[in-house]
């Protein structure tokens, strides 16, 4: 039902039908409702999860297990970032009238400039920055101030670290309130149900108007980056399928047609977040993941860990590259993958054209400029964002798969089928 | 002998008084004798100035500068004679100067050295200036840094018109670089494209002309504007003509024209 959603609403925006624009307010009406529980639910079962984790007493070896196949997965995805769009540019050389057209949109309206400077320095203005980052753009200083604003990150790690108080306190008092957080967690989960009958719906209602709106001509031009990055994006989408699989010991048919659903459900919202809920119930009813890695990890993967913005990034460094008739070296592809991860981490609490920012932190290092990155990336950004979002969902569900495998039907009764 | 000698000296000094006579009238030729002769002399660059003035292949010259000479000559209800023959910039306020023509219209700019010579009207157009910067050269030399700042406290070499303002405006603005002086706008922006220089400078106009002529540019080329110059582009007037001067003062007050930098482009792509 999934995939016919998605069919259906790629044929609508194709048609660009002016009703298509009227689904519009439906889509965004849909990702409202489905953000209205998220952060009650992060709120209830991060600490669950703590709680789980130490009282089974295998925290540590989950915790270690899960930072290594992320470590692992993040520098093979950085690696496919770096060597597909190498092959693919190399493959395909860009011609005079592409580089002509590539110009033009980079040069836009004659009103652009690409950089505006004082000579004198009273007059200068100060060097923009790109918001807080690092670790201070996680501290939750005021976690009320964070809750108001819908800010994630923070309200994750402030989730963390109180349950991890909860647990200490449980044990020295007897004191719990983690009944009282399991039935809040259950009423979301129950809440989410219902609304997950609607993903058909919304996805037709968001992915219909965003195809409406997008020019085809402008991807002719960008043919090449577009082939690269989508290339590299089935890549990786398709190693999550293989290596779920594997380390479920399941089917490739059962796993994508799981996957498939918090995977479309991201690229419709465009919201990592707002398909946690969807991937843990993916993860552990369907895939039958064990439950405390996923609800430990799960959440502050799906909203610290922006695996598809490496991909991005390492892509358009080697196109911006390529275009000016830069080549990289070994070493420069190494240097790409690594700024990528760290610049990825610079995007925590920004989301659409601004996560562009932090990409001068891979460009400039390797001699390239950044004002030309961002009038070209910012056209093909309305389906890049929306593979972004669909690589980050399905890499971070594969993360608990590898470190844990399946449940065992000896451990968990529940999958003991009755007599 | 004695009768020769004094009709010799009465020659010369009589030939010397006519030509203090010629001098004193050229010192003080203002307004009223510009009036008198009924005509109005105007120089200007030999080389077309897209949107400013322009040859025709009948001879004729097209542009803003060159209707507002005849807006003038109109107002002053004289003939109005434009001798495009000046090779360059500095050779136009020359002209100026040195009472070959009596005003001078090619975009010129003030200078401290032109001010020296002649007069300036207010301006008529202004401009930002800018530069265009080899991107990968500027990458190169940043090391990380912003552009801005990279430009602000450029090294390289910055290529501009020789002869011109911004000769001035280059070393005055960005004192740590080499100014490289070459012939012609058409030899500064192929000295970029050969990567003689790392940039070049002129007004806002005429980078984004050259890009606006060659879009693929942008991919190698990046436009920056300097936020805090501005080019006025006035009328050189000659040095005693102040009642010209505030003539043509009143004249631009009257019928101001304010042009965009579209506008400029759109003039001289119509040209």
């Amino acid at each position: 039902m999934t995939l016919g959603a998605v069919v259906i609403a790629l044929v609508l925006g194709a048609t660009r039908h002016p009703f298509v624009q009227y689904l519009r307010p439906v889509g965004e009406f849909y990702v409202a409702i489905l953000q209205m529980c998220v952060l009650p639910f992060l709120l209830a079962t991060i600490p669950l999860a703590v709680r789980s984790a130490v009282m089974s007493g295998t925290a540590g070896h989950v915790v270690r297990s899960l930072i290594t196949m992320l470590a692992g997965t993040i520098v093979v995805v950085a690696l496919i970032g770096v060597l597909v769009p190498t092959a693919v540019f190399h493959l395909f050389a860009l011609d005079d009238h592409t580089l002509a057209t590539i110009g033009a949109l980079v040069g836009g309206s004659s009103d652009r400039m690409d950089v505006e400077f004082a000579i004198g320095t009273a007059l200068a203005e100060p060097a923009k920055q790109f918001g807080q980052t690092g670790l201070l753009a996680v501290v939750p200083t005021n976690i009320f101030a964070a809750l108001s604003g819908n800010d994630s990150v923070r309200v994750l790690i402030f989730a963390a670290i109180f349950g991890i108080g909860m647990v200490v306190s449980e044990r020295h008092s007897g004191v719990s309130v983690f009944g009282a957080l399991r039935h809040i967690q259950q009423v979301c989960i129950l809440i989410f149900d219902w609304f997950n009958l609607l993903v058909p719906i919304g996805i037709v209602a968001l992915i219909a108007p965003q195809v409406a709106l997008l020019g085809s001509e402008v991807y002719v031009v960008l043919a090449l980056f577009s082939y690269a990055f989508l290339g590299s994006s089935l890549l990786v989408l398709g190693g999550v399928v293989v290596f779920t699989a594997s380390s479920l010991r399941m089917g490739l048919r059962a796993v994508s047609t799981s996957l498939l659903r918090p995977i479309m459900l991201g690229a419709a919202t465009r919201n990592s977040l707002v398909c946690i809920p969807l991937a843990l119930e993916t993860m552990t009813k369907d895939l039958q993941v064990p439950r405390e890695p996923c609800e430990l990890y799960i959440p502050l993967g799906f909203a610290t860990i922006r695996v598809g913005t490496i991909l991005y990034f390492t892509v358009a460094t080697i196109f911006v590259g390529t275009l000016l008739g830069h080549t990289f070296g070994v070493w420069d592809l190494a240097l790409i993958a690594g700024l990528s991860i760290i610049a990825s981490f610079a995007t925590l609490g920004v989301t659409g054209i601004a996560a562009l920012a932090p990409l001068a932190i891979v460009l400039r290092p390797l001699g390239l400029p950044y004002e030309i990155a961002v009038p070209l990336l910012s056209i093909v950004d309305p389906i890049a964002f929306m593979i972004r979002v669909m690589i980050n969902v399905a890499v971070n569900c594969l993360i608990p798969a590898l470190a844990t495998g399946r449940r065992s039907p000896v451990l968990d009764p529940a999958l003991v089928p009755a007599e | 002998m004695g009768a020769l000698f004094r009709s010799l000296g009465c020659m010369i000094f009589a030939t010397l008084l006519a030509g203090g006579q010629g001098a004193s009238a050229a010192e003080t030729r203002d307004l009223q004798s510009i009036v008198d002769d009924g005509v109005l002399r105007v120089a200007m660059t030999r080389f077309d100035l897209p949107a400013f003035h322009q040859k025709r292949p009948d001879g004729s010259v097209v542009g803003l500068e060159a209707d507002l000479a005849r807006a003038l000559g109109q107002a002053l209800n004289v003939k109005v004679v434009l001798n495009a023959d000046y090779g360059s910039f500095d050779g136009v306020a020359d002209a100026v100067a040195s009472g070959s023509a009596d005003i001078g219209l090619s975009k010129l700019s003030q200078t401290y050295y032109r001010v020296l010579h002649v007069r300036f009207s207010q301006p008529y157009v202004t401009l930002h200036h800018a530069l265009l910067y080899d991107r990968v050269a500027l990458a190169d030399t940043a090391k990380g840094r912003a552009p801005d700042d990279v430009l602000r406290n450029f090294h390289g070499k910055i290529g501009v018109i020789a002869k011109s303002a911004y000769v001035d405006f280059g070393h005055r603005n960005f004192p740590e670089a080499q100014i490289v002086p070459v012939g012609t706008w058409d030899d500064v922006v192929l000295a970029l494209k050969e990567h003689r220089v790392e940039a070049i400078y002129r007004d806002e106009f005429e980078i984004r002309r050259v890009l606006k002529n060659n879009p693929a540019l942008n991919v190698q080329f990046g436009a920056a504007i300097v936020t805090d110059q501005k080019a006025f582009l006035s009328i050189a007037i000659c040095d005693t003509c102040s009642k010209l001067q505030q003539f043509i003062d009143y004249h631009l007050s009257e019928y101001p024209k304010a042009y965009t930098v579209d506008q400029l482009l759109n003039l001289a792509s119509q040209h």
